[in-house]
């Protein structure tokens, strides 16, 4: 059984193409970067490992006990890495699709989001309470199909590292071969995108086939400036507010609703309210597809891929 | 134990080395409100469908007050090299200094904005307290 951790190898790498990115940004766009948000990004970055290192241990002795339930012996044959990169990669997609449509989930998920910037840094921007939500629970089919809990461990660190460099601005679009298949700065900077024609789009982790196939993929249009971070920006570099402030917002609707509507403020999308005073990404889709037609209705040619 | 706190102290040294590095690099740029054109265009940004039909930008153009069709009100101002904007609502407060106006949302953690807004500062600091 090997005992490799890939991410700790990388992390050069990762500072690396930081430096090399905030030289780029000087030279063309200073404002790709912000001192403060990237402080507060690599902080995230940081703490995120600490949890890790503290929260793993439990959820790697829990995939353990649940593989002696295994269907198969898969083993460490040599086939059995790719095919596992695969699905861990499937499960990735859900677990991602869930953290954007279940407020519990986003909770957690939303620290990756909260920066106004892309860059390389926000790559780190990790979440700190990940281990509140049950992401965990969609690897276990991976276990009980048989494959080693240390092999998920592995290839999912191999996929985290494959998900740093698509955080750029720097690059426009990869070969359009590789664009079909592959989740690139593109496809990506679509999903962490706020514009409404992007919201809760391109969920993919390595391979954007999953965004295709289940119906979540959105390409990027050139002339529509991105917009990055959260339909409410948070306003503020303070780290504890920028990890905890999903969930004291939970906490303050769970503690205000009505009884009936409690649980539906953890399990509903995020946006959702009992009362409709606030805007679910749906509904914020909904408004502007609803502008954009009435504009296209009144200037024909406002909107000219539509109209091709 | 110790050697996972030795990676922890060195981690910590190296973000804050490259975030003092981001610094001295100037990254970041000046954000500011160009004119009402820009503003509208934040306002765009920040809440699809809102169109201003008044609007009043800090004399610097760190920060700006807008108006729609339907009354509601928006406080934009700068958040690093961005800008974050709040819908303004009773909970607002508004303290009026000469040409100075101090807004604060419902939202403290977004914290007040000073506006030198001239001789508009009056008027606006009016339709604040109607909310």
């Amino acid at each position: 059984m090997p005992d490799f951790s890939p991410t700790d190898y990388a992390v050069p790498g990762f500072v690396l193409l930081v430096l090399i990115e905030m030289v780029w940004a000087r030279r063309l766009r200073r404002e790709a970067y912000e001192p403060r948000d990237t402080l507060t990004s690599l902080a995230f970055g940081l703490g995120s490992t600490v949890a890790g290192l503290l929260t793993g241990g439990v959820f790697l002795a829990l995939f353990l006990w649940a593989w002696q339930f295994r269907l198969f012996d898969i083993g460490w044959q040599w086939w059995a890495w790719p095919v596992c990169f695969v699905l861990d990669d499937l499960a990735y997609y859900w677990i991602h699709r869930f953290g954007h449509r279940v407020r519990w989930f986003w909770a957690s998920h939303v620290n990756h989001h909260s920066s106004q910037h892309y860059n390389l840094s926000t790559a780190l921007r990790q979440t700190w309470t990940g281990f509140l939500t049950l992401g965990f629970a969609f690897k276990l089919p991976l276990v009980l199909l048989g494959f080693h809990p240390v092999m998920i461990a592995i290839v999912g660190g191999f996929n985290l590292i494959y998900q740093f460099w698509i955080h750029t601005e720097a690059i426009g679009r990869m070969p359009r071969w590789f664009e079909a298949v592959m989740n690139t700065p593109s496809h990506h900077r679509v999903h962490h995108a706020t514009n409404p024609r992007y919201l809760d789009r391109n969920y993919a982790g390595v391979f954007i086939v999953w965004d295709k196939w289940f119906g979540t993929f959105e390409p990027e249009v050139d002339d529509e400036r991105i917009r990055y971070g959260i339909v409410k920006q948070l306003g503020s570099f303070n780290l504890l507010h920028a990890v905890f402030h999903e969930w004291i917002g939970i906490a303050q609707d769970v503690r205000r609703a009505p009884w009936r509507h409690k649980l539906s403020y953890l399990i509903r999308e995020p946006g959702w309210s009992h009362d409709g005073s606030r805007e679910t990404s749906g509904m914020i889709r909904a408004r502007w597809e609803a502008r954009r037609k009435s504009v296209a209705g009144e200037n024909p040619i406002a909107e000219p891929r539509e109209a091709a | 134990m110790s050697a996972q706190a030795l990676q922890f102290g060195g981690s910590l040294l190296a973000i804050l080395a490259l975030a003092w590095l981001a610094h001295r690099l100037g990254l970041g740029g000046d954000a500011r409100i160009r004119d009402e054109a820009h503003l509208r265009e934040l306002a765009e940004e920040a809440l699809c469908g809102f169109e201003p039909v008044a609007v009043a930008i800090d004399r610097a153009g760190f920060a700006a007050l807008a108006r729609d069709g339907a009354g509601r009100i928006m406080l934009l101002r700068r958040h690093g090299a961005h800008f974050a904007s709040r819908l303004l609502d009773s909970h607002a407060n508004a303290r009026l200094d000469r040409n100075l106006l101090v807004v604060g949302s419902a939202d403290k953690r977004f914290g007040e904005v000073t506006l030198d807004l001239g001789n508009d500062a009056q008027a606006w600091a009016a339709s604040l307290r109607r909310l």
